[in-house]
């Protein structure tokens, strides 16, 4: 395991990518799953969600930006956990003290109906 | 100390008209001022439907404070903005700390890319990588 392997996105888990695919084109990961092509069943292919505020680079998640924030909270106002909108953990944690404080003055609801 | 940033978030009754509410927000940041606080940023985003009823009001006048000051200053202005009458909901945010953290952060990111950048074309120096 060499440091460069370590870089972000690679960390592919289910992935098939990494190893035989590789460069060329990337996008061929429906294929090939640990080298057994073909047959048996195929699990399905998900596109591994990458954490929105680190794609757009941002580092303060501020609670009146309802808009943004918005996104990652549905319409009954329950923030939904990491796994469902992909964001990392210190994104994650950033955007609940920003629903809380929405909440608090009334910019997003506690709980709606 | 005193080089904290504030936001001073306010919702004021929808039933005032425009002037007193300018007059409430004038009334803030002169409580703020008094105790050695400098206004940065006022905005006042008008009138917005709350996401739930605030005291019997499904509307309200939002007025955003950006002052730079002392804890104790916003302990002051806290204890006016509950007993003021107009003023249904407020909320008072320290924001310089995180924001200074995220400029950090860039300040960083752009570091990186730099790097990143003058290694393309140069064989992969491991040794120098490490030292760093």
């Amino acid at each position: 395991m060499s440091s460069q392997g370590m870089n972000g996105d690679s960390r592919s888990f289910g992935r098939p990518s990494g190893r035989s695919g590789g460069g060329a084109g990337g996008g061929a990961g429906a294929k090939g799953r640990d080298g057994k092509d073909g047959g048996g069943k195929r699990y399905f292919f998900r596109r591994r969600k990458v954490c929105k505020f680190c794609a757009d680079k941002i580092d303060y998640v501020d609670y009146k930006d309802v808009k943004l924030i918005s996104q990652f909270v549905p319409e009954r106002g329950k923030i939904l956990p990491r796994r469902m909108f992909g964001t990392c953990a210190e994104h994650q944690r950033k955007l609940t003290v920003a629903v809380n404080r929405a909440r608090h003055i009334a910019l997003l609801p506690y709980a709606a109906d | 100390m005193s080089d904290r940033i504030y936001d001073i978030l306010f919702i004021a009754d929808p039933n005032l008209g425009e002037p007193e509410v300018d007059a409430l927000a004038a009334q803030v940041q002169g409580l703020a001022e008094k105790d050695g606080g400098k206004l940065q940023k006022m905005e006042k985003w008008g009138k917005k439907r709350l996401a739930y009823d605030v005291r019997r009001h499904r509307e309200g006048y939002y007025v955003l404070l950006v002052v730079e000051g002392t804890g104790a200053m916003v302990k002051e202005v806290e204890r006016r903005l509950k007993v003021t009458d107009g003023i249904i909901r407020y909320l008072t945010v320290r924001v310089d700390e995180e924001l200074r953290k995220a400029e950090r952060r860039k300040a960083q990111r752009a570091l990186g890319e730099e790097k990143r950048r003058g290694r393309v074309g140069h064989a992969p120096a491991r040794d120098a990588e490490v030292q760093q």
